[in-house]
């Protein structure tokens, strides 16, 4: 195969094999775990996890498990209590591709 | 300028307008009377825009304003609305003629004059009266069933009530009128065009003229000066990547230093109205310096060639699938077949245009939110391909009422630019390119050339296959590979072929990009299978139609991708064509003297639903009122998915369908769905819907409650999320063999046409097609992607081509007129599919599958000559015949 189509893979994390797609996000939403996010977010570069951490995932994953989706802007500022910037700060990958991807969401489904 | 004064919907009008000002712009753009559409660029092409002039049709895009002293104008707004439809507009919605409906405002027009002059019409006299009106879902069979049935109307003879199916007649397999259907009929449904907003700019886009250049030099110093101009936008004025993914980081949004196909964009000028945008266009110089040409994938393979995109190589995608030993089943069969198929590039054709709104809004936070509406099957992540490309986070996607999309859709195409010049210029912006824009800028039907051998034995049964096959991926990737993987999933089609030897190659040229058209991939692959049946069934001195039954394929045999199958209803579908069969080759074999001669055609396909990877979400809530709301981004450019998920819901709730809400348009308040492709919104999304409103119903059984607030004072939320997943894929990367899909749906299709040996014209007379999708959810949607699908596949097979630079317009595509149709017949056929909701499957793409191989293989019964490369143009057939003299 000479393609630069995009290889989705599944790796060992935490003792338990998850599938990814090409940007890394989980396949499944089911598959995270507390541990998945610790091994994930130590693979990052996080240099710690606060109770702040903890608590900008939790949101995301009771929203997404309520929506079907990842929130807005707008609801993830008032769900959370904190500015666009102290997100950013927090997950210094940013808001999707930190703190959306260690929070366990697929991406939105496509065909792949 | 000019004083006119006329009446309009029965309202005195006194407009002053430059005389030659098109009446199709007054009553859109000043009277806001948004029901006419616009499709050709205002060539009397379409007969989108049709309206009532003094009594008579007219093509409101020809009719010049200065003319129309004292006229009598009536639009479809003026016909009737929702509350209080006209009888013909109650006739379009009850007779499933309405799919998109983008055309049906025009029609219902066209009709209009039609049934006042003669309220009996026959069907030639209903063709004749609506020959300038197109329409690219329906195959037109419904629409002359509704002119039909609005002078049965009309006449007295029945009454709409007496035909709308009876709420109490049951929900499932019933076919209760669209819910959107009535809205289209009074043009009161919004299409993305039809949205005005004060003071938006409007813009202009530059295109390559070239396949392949450097862009040298951008001067816009002479535009940027015209009267009304914003600014020009150029790459170095994008925030964000510039990149517009999908799943391959390869198509700018606009060039930076290079064009690679006839269309690339290169800039765009904003102004505060299009003539103003066009105008400055004009008067921008651009220097391209050409580069040598991809001219195809032959050219591109060769090693000596130019590598289109640096960090690519030109072949970018490499499968073979292998099963058993396809060598040695070659070299021992009784009789093999070896021919070289070609398909063309071709335009999806969906009679909308691309355009894109784009407007800022506040959130809820007061910070500013970019709103793109426009024509996507996938919002979720358009969204999010829009926001990496933009640089703009803060992003919402509405899906505005779409005419038609069969795939071209997959992709982001005009949002990108309307987006990016929202943000530069901070203002909100009307994107709304031409027809002939349109065909450069988007996606097209990928080209395939394909080497086939197919073999059998001595008793007749297939024994191996080989198809080594090219596919012209065009400039940009888009979804290139998952054509090719697509192809070889359905590869074998409806047979049981023990070996199997394919490979697919994807090649990067300088031809327009390929991406997702109704099958992608299936139609152009099983157009080489079908055809080499008939081939192989020659050879070997068997009727094509026994040759097919006999290699069925059966419940636990595996199909190429080495799968195993648990049901297979294809030999029953035989059968049940059988008679048909017989009927048509006596009638034909009693024409074949003359010039012209008659031919009778197979072909059949099983085409994949519920694909391996494939997974889908839904959310649904239960409203104060016991109603239930579903919250799912099932797009629905007009197949029929807000019928589909209307019966789900109601059947499975017990409940009227007028307490179903839907909402899908949003990503502001739907589930991340998935695309409305690939056939896959009923049996994913529907699942999905299931699987939500199962949760939903445990918990209103196990408290007894039926509101939403009072089952959440019992203590369960109201809400609930559901899902469809299926088993991960992809295939094998070394062998192809891997998860296939969950089910197929099966047909078989027969073609009887008459081939005029001389000229080389073919005429089709008529299209059987059984077709096996699961219990029917509503026959007239299913039906009518059945006609729309084998008038398409007509349309592939025998006419249409896209070729850059030359098709610009719906003429020099050779869209389907209501003179082309043919008598249509279908079978159902209802095996129960034990995954699918409520045992159903999808028909959206199937219905082309088998089409463009059952005309081919007509044309070679009728006049004893293959043509082996589509379209089957005259010309070619006549070469064929030339060939054999």
């Amino acid at each position: 195969m000479t393609a630069p189509q995009p290889q989705r893979g599944v790796r060992t994390i935490a003792g338990r094999e998850i599938a990814f797609d090409d940007e890394g996000f989980f396949e499944s939403f089911e598959a995270w775990s507390e541990d998945a996010f610790e091994e994930l977010a130590r693979a990052s570069g996080l240099p710690s996890i606060t109770e702040l951490h903890r608590q900008v995932i939790r949101f995301l994953r009771e929203y997404y498990a309520c929506n079907g989706r990842a929130p807005l802007n707008n609801q993830l500022r008032t769900g959370t209590g904190m500015s666009l910037l102290e997100l950013d700060d927090l997950f210094p990958e940013g808001i999707k591709m930190g703190a959306r991807r260690l929070a366990g969401l697929p991406n939105p489904k496509t065909c792949s | 300028m000019k004083k006119i004064r006329l009446r309009v919907n029965g309202v005195s009008r006194e407009v002053i307008v430059d005389p030659e000002t098109a009446l199709l712009e007054l009553l859109r753009d000043d009277l806001r009377l948004t029901g006419a559409k616009q499709s050709c660029d205002r060539k009397g092409q379409c007969g989108a825009c049709m309206v009532v002039v003094d009594g008579q049709a007219v093509r409101s895009c020809l009719a010049k304003v200065g003319d129309l002293e004292g006229a009598d104008v009536i639009t479809v707004e003026g016909l009737g609305t929702p509350d209080n439809p006209h009888l013909i507009q109650q006739a379009f919605v009850l007779s499933g003629a309405i799919q998109c409906g983008f055309c049906t405002p025009g029609m219902i027009m066209a009709t209009k004059v039609l049934l006042d002059a003669d309220p009996n019409p026959t069907v030639e006299a209903i063709k004749h009266a609506l020959r300038r009106n197109l329409c690219r879902c329906t195959g037109y069979k419904k629409i002359i069933e509704a002119v039909q049935l609005a002078g049965r109307f009309l006449r007295g003879e029945t009454t709409p009530e007496a035909v709308r199916p009876d709420a109490a007649g049951g929900i499932m397999g019933v076919s209760h009128p669209r819910p959107s259907a009535m809205a289209k009929a009074c043009g009161t449904a919004y299409f993305t065009a039809d949205y005005r907003i004060a003071g938006a700019l409007e813009l202009a886009v530059l295109r390559s003229h070239l396949p392949h250049a450097r862009i040298v030099s951008i001067d816009a110093s002479e535009a940027q000066k015209m009267p009304g101009v914003a600014g020009v936008l150029t790459a170095a004025d994008i925030r964000g990547t510039n990149i517009l993914k999908y799943l391959v980081a390869d198509r700018p949004l606009l060039c930076r230093d290079k064009v690679r196909y006839i269309g690339d964009p290169i800039l765009a000028v904003a102004a505060d109205t299009r003539q103003h945008a066009e105008g400055a266009l004009a008067a921008v110089k651009v220097a391209l310096e050409p580069l040598p040409t991809l001219s195809g994938p032959e050219v591109a393979m060769d090693p000596a060639a130019v590598q289109l995109h640096p960090e690519i190589p030109n072949l970018c995608f490499d499968q073979p699938q292998v099963k058993g030993d396809a060598e040695a089943a070659l070299r021992e069969a009784a009789a093999v077949v070896e021919a070289r198929f070609k398909t063309q590039i071709n335009h999806q054709a969906p009679l909308e245009p691309e355009a894109t709104i784009a407007y800022w809004e506040k959130d809820d936070a007061g910070e500013d939110q970019l709103v793109i509406i426009g024509r996507s099957i996938n919002i979720h992540y358009h969204l999010g391909m829009l926001q990496s490309a933009l640089g703009w986070e803060n992003m919402r996607y509405i899906e505005a009422f779409s005419g038609g999309q069969f795939g071209i859709k997959i992709d982001v195409i005009s949002e990108g630019i309307a987006g990016a010049a929202a943000i530069h210029f901070k203002r909100p912006v009307r994107y709304i390119p031409s027809l002939a824009e349109s065909m450069l800028a988007t996606s097209k039907r990928h080209a395939f050339d394909m080497r086939v051998k197919l073999a059998a034995d001595a008793q007749g049964k297939l024994t191996a296959y080989g198809n080594d096959f090219f596919v012209d991926n065009g400039a940009y990737h888009s979804i290139g590979h998952v054509v090719i993987n697509r192809a070889l999933l359905m590869l074998s089609g409806s047979y049981h072929i023990p070996n199997i030897a394919a490979r697919g190659r994807l090649l990067y040229t300088n031809n327009p990009w390929g991406s997702a058209a109704r099958g992608a991939g299936p139609p152009q692959i099983n157009f080489a299978l079908e055809c080499a049946m008939d081939m192989l069934a020659e050879k070997l001195g068997i009727d094509p139609f026994d040759f097919r039954l006999r290699n069925s394929l059966a419940p636990g045999q595996s199909k190429s991708t080495g799968r195993v199958v648990q049901e297979w209803p294809f030999p029953e579908l035989m059968e049940a064509m059988r008679p048909h069969y017989r009927r048509a080759v006596k009638e034909a074999a009693a024409s074949r003297s003359g010039k012209v001669k008659r031919g009778v055609g197979l072909g059949t396909g099983a085409f994949g639903i519920g694909g391996p990877g494939d997974t889908a979400v839904a959310a649904v809530e239960l409203d104060p009122d016991g109603g239930i709301s579903v919250y799912a981004a099932a797009a629905d450019p007009g197949e029929g998915n807000d019928s589909m998920l209307t019966q789900l819901t109601a059947e499975f709730m017990g409940i009227g369908m007028d307490r179903v809400r839907l909402h899908t348009r949003d990503t502001g308040n739907t589930a991340a769905s998935g695309p409305a492709a690939g056939s896959r919104v009923t049996y994913m999304i529907g699942n999905a819907v299931l699987d939500a409103l199962g949760q939903l119903k445990a918990a209103m059984q196990e408290t007894g409650m039926k509101t939403g607030p009072d089952l959440e004072a019992a203590g369960k939320p109201r809400r609930y999320v559901g899902r469809k997943i299926n088993e991960a894929g992809p295939l094998d990367p070394q062998t192809g063999q891997g998860p296939s899909f969950e089910s197929q749906v099966h047909a078989v299709q027969m073609v009887e046409l008459e081939v005029d040996t001389e000229s080389g014209k073919v005429r089709i007379l008529k299209m059987t097609t059984a077709v096996d999708a699961g219990p029917v959810i509503n026959p007239l949607n299913l039906t009518g992607q059945l006609e729309g699908g084998m008038d398409m596949g007509v349309g592939f097979a025998l006419r249409e081509e896209y070729v850059a630079g030359k098709t610009k317009d719906w003429v020099s595509f050779k869209f389907p007129t209501i003179r082309d149709t043919f008598e249509m017949e279908t079978i159902i056929r209802e095996t129960p599919r034990p995954k699918g909701p409520f045992k159903s499957t999808g028909v959206g793409e199937m219905c082309l599958v088998p089409t463009a191989p059952a005309v081919v293989n007509a044309i070679r019964n009728a006049a004893g000559v293959w043509v082996c490369e589509l379209p089957a143009t005259p010309e070619r057939i006549k070469a064929a015949l030339a060939a054999t003299r």
